[in-house]
């Protein structure tokens, strides 16, 4: 994440992100079955658009943040939650297929599924008695 | 050469186990740990309220929700919430982590001010609600004419 920071004003072009806000760890759920693994966060306020989700060595980043407001906030009245960004980093289990991981969102949440390599899902071993025994 | 080592091993075990008496002793000491900001709150969910001209705008952050897990309603002088995020693991899934807890919900939220209760309106989109209280008209600020009078002409 080396653009955490704000970027500074730049060659008179607008930076491309120059508003920031907090971040924080989203709450996550982790799941498993024979085929997949499954993250599922809460990333309230964050459209499409604005999820950056990266597979890089066995290191899974998310990045979600909240569209940029349009204009001034209207003042606040009672303020119990800030709005923040969410960051997480996930470290991808062996056996996982990397190029397979695909994410969708539903109602302020990311899915992400982590499909199994082929190799990696478990089979059953016959057992049988050794001929002869 | 084998011996020197299990020796090593011993010391290890000892300071080990002094370790875990000295934690003992002095257990309840503790400082109780930052919550996390997704530990389980007493109060869900939380809401902002922001004042424009022409209406309060109250927002609550509530992933997963779709629309008929909430209803908002105005109950003489509250904004009530209800709702219920049930958090399911999917069929045929085991648990490796779980954060994101289930909760029921009542929040009842005095109104900020006088409002068009008939005009209220909400709206849910990437998990936060928000419910839009039009001002009454008595509470919109009015424009006030100013003649002059003609007593005072002269």
């Amino acid at each position: 994440m080396s653009d955490v920071t704000t970027t500074p004003h730049r060659n008179g072009t607008a930076p491309a992100r120059a508003y920031r806000r907090r971040a924080a760890g989203p709450p996550v759920d982790v799941f498993e079955n024979a085929d997949e693994l499954l993250i599922v966060a809460d990333v309230p306020g964050v459209r499409d658009d604005g999820i950056d989700l990266r597979v890089e060595n066995d290191t899974l980043t998310l990045a979600a943040r909240r569209p940029e407001p349009t204009a001034a906030e209207p003042p606040a009245l009672v303020r119990e939650y800030d709005e923040v960004d969410f960051v997480a980093t996930f470290r991808i289990p062996a056996g996982v297929d990397a190029a397979g991981i695909t994410a969708e969102t539903r109602s302020g949440t990311l899915v992400v599924h982590l499909p199994k390599a082929a190799a990696a899902k478990s089979r059953k071993i016959v057992v049988r008695p050794r001929s002869g025994d | 050469m084998l011996t020197g080592w299990r020796d090593f091993d011993d010391t290890l075990r000892t300071l080990d186990l002094m370790q875990r008496r000295f934690d003992r002793a002095f257990e309840g000491w503790e400082q109780p740990r930052p919550r996390a900001r997704h530990a389980t709150r007493a109060v869900w969910p939380l809401t902002n309220v922001f004042e424009t001209k022409e209406a309060f705008l109250v927002k609550a952050e509530v992933p997963g929700l779709a629309e008929g897990d909430v209803s908002v309603t105005v109950e003489e002088d509250s904004l009530v919430v209800r709702g219920e995020r049930k958090i399911e693991v999917p069929e045929g899934y085991r648990v490796h982590l779980r954060e994101r807890a289930p909760v029921a919900f009542t929040r009842k939220l005095p109104l900020p001010g006088r409002i068009d209760a008939d005009a209220v309106s909400a709206t849910l989109s990437e998990g936060v609600l928000t419910v839009t209280l039009p001002k009454a008209k008595e509470a919109l600020p009015r424009q006030i004419s100013v003649k002059t009078s003609k007593e005072s002409q002269s």
